[in-house]
């Protein structure tokens, strides 16, 4: 967090957020010592500590669209590591 | 990069008979007509009621006495006339557990996971009237028992009218003193902002053994996916006068997967109390001590319950299907994961698909150490949870939220004194 600030910082002229660090900072701690207490983040990975024994995964991508032009660095929505978060059902 | 003359998949409907594992050849106008006639096979589909159990009366096989535990160094049974110690069979052996997932069709039932009916005589079900909970004692043994919850002395009287018998039993390995000297461990690295009340109260000494209930499930599945993922094709950046942007041009692609695997041992919560994880419960605390050994279960035998309780399952296949289709949702999508590493900008999934192709399912009681506390000021049962098998311990400590507080703002004063400093340097 200290780091960041100083890295952040290291222009010749701070910017004014900085001044967010100590609240940042302050939730930051909360939440990180409030965890590690209740731990109602954690839960059984049973993507991983199961057996599991998967074929070789099918698929195809065909390209529909191309964006010429955006600020955003990645796309919107992505839930490609958030195997929980459910989508529509099929079928 | 795109495979052309691969027009999108409709869900299964497109798909050649047999092209897929799970549709089987298809059936004759005779045996379609016949199948829909056939009576539904009665009674489970394996079964798993142990026979040397018949007379009600777990006896020693070597000296026929009936005075039977569990010896937690071992895991085994003894007998305390004889000495003669010995194990029910291992499930995953006697029943062909583990083997032919591939081949699952439908859903196969054991015995003891088949629906909930009052078939045991010595194990009762009591309702806490502490906390109420439904805990299940075994009276041939033991006819005053505690809560594992809220360690309220359960009374007969509390008795409901059922019992769930399980399938099969995972014994106990770690002793009681492994189990205080985890939780003690636990505690003591969360003591400076724990809750001062449960700090004064704190006794790992009180910890319970228990048996809470489970569903473990082979299965086997396929899981299809689709959604939309982004390949970066440019980047750069544009000055603005004194203020820069940086500026992205991607390639749109939509994107189907789909894999077919199999499960073995899945395991979910057989009791409604436990298996709701919302804010409002502290119910992940027990699932996260998951997974146990569950190929070292033995054959049910009420002997193993001796000195533990046991919670009621109360929750039937199913209920728990759905759990089971989300679940094995999750795991194929963490299986396709690996196969989009050319989304650079990621994959958002809008939809997808599960077909299980066959399950089998086997109640279970696996073995939990507990020490439980109830906090009065914000109603919530806490737990700290030792898995007995292997020592997995997870809990949730009340905690003391003035000090928590302060040591917030005390790194919040901290670090606004940095960046201020920063700023009436650099100004
Ligand atoms: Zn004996
Ligand atoms: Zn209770």
């Amino acid at each position: 967090m200290i780091s960041e600030v100083v890295m952040a910082t290291s222009g010749d002229n701070a910017p004014l957020w900085i001044l967010a660090a100590g609240p940042a900072g302050a939730v930051a701690t909360y939440w990180a010592l409030y965890r590690y207490y209740r731990n109602t983040d954690k839960s059984h990975a049973y993507e991983r500590d199961t057996l599991i024994q998967a074929q070789p995964v099918q698929g195809s991508e065909e390209k529909v669209d191309h964006i010429s032009k955006t600020r955003d660095s990645d796309i919107d929505g992505d839930n490609s590591s958030k195997h929980r978060v459910r989508v529509e059902r099929l079928g | 990069m795109t495979q052309d003359a691969t027009p999108p998949r409709e869900p299964s409907s497109s798909r050649e008979p047999g092209s897929s594992p799970f549709d089987g050849p298809p059936l004759s106008l005779d045996e379609e007509l016949a199948a829909a006639r056939a009576e539904p096979e009665p009674g489970p589909d394996i079964d798993t009621i142990n026979e040397s159990l018949a007379d009600g009366l777990n006896r020693c096989p070597k000296c026929g006495s009936t005075d039977v535990r569990l010896r937690g160094s071992t895991g085994n049974l003894v007998c305390l006339f004889c000495r003669h110690e010995w194990h029910e069979a291992r499930v995953e052996e006697e029943f062909g557990l583990g083997v032919g997932i591939d081949d699952l069709q439908g859903t196969v039932v054991a015995g003891g996971a088949d629906e909930i009916a009052a078939d045991a005589e010595d194990v009762v079900t009591l309702t806490c009237g502490g906390c109420g909970a439904d805990v299940v004692v075994d009276t041939a043994h033991a006819l005053n028992a505690r809560c594992h919850w809220c360690r309220h002395t359960l009374n007969i009287n509390e008795r409901t009218p059922n019992g769930a018998v399980p399938d099969a039993v995972l014994p106990f390995k770690l002793t009681h003193g492994e189990a205080v000297e985890r939780i003690r461990e636990f505690a003591s690295k969360r003591r400076l902002f724990a809750h001062p009340r449960f700090k004064k109260e704190f006794v790992p000494e009180n910890v319970l053994g228990v048996y809470l209930p489970y569903l473990v499930i082979d299965a086997r599945a396929e899981a299809s996916y689709a959604g939309r993922g982004e390949v970066q094709t440019r980047r750069w950046t544009e000055k603005h006068g004194d203020t820069s942007t940086t500026y992205y041009a991607a390639d749109v692609y939509r994107v189907d997967r789909e894999v077919a695997f199999t499960v073995d041992d899945l395991t979910i919560e057989g009791a409604a109390d436990r298996a709701r994880f919302d804010s409002s419960t502290t119910n992940n605390i027990v699932n996260t001590v998951l997974p146990f050994d569950t190929k070292n279960a033995v054959k049910w035998n009420s002997s193993y319950l001796v000195g533990f309780t046991s919670e009621k399952r109360d929750l039937d296949v199913d209920d728990l299907h759905p759990v089971l289709e989300d679940q094995l949702l999750s795991i194929g999508r963490a299986q396709v994961h690996d196969s989009l590493e050319m989304f650079d900008r990621g994959v958002r999934w809008e939809q997808e698909r599960i077909d299980v192709g066959g399950s089998r399912w086997v109640s279970m009681y696996l073995p939990v150490w507990l020490y439980s506390y109830y906090q009065e000021n914000t109603k919530m049962l806490h737990y700290i949870a030792v898995n007995a098998r292997t020592g997995e311990t997870m809990g949730s400590v009340p905690v003391s939220q003035p000090r928590l507080i302060a040591a917030a703002l005390t790194v919040g004063t901290f670090l606004e004194g940095i960046a201020g400093a920063i700023l009436v340097g650099t100004a």
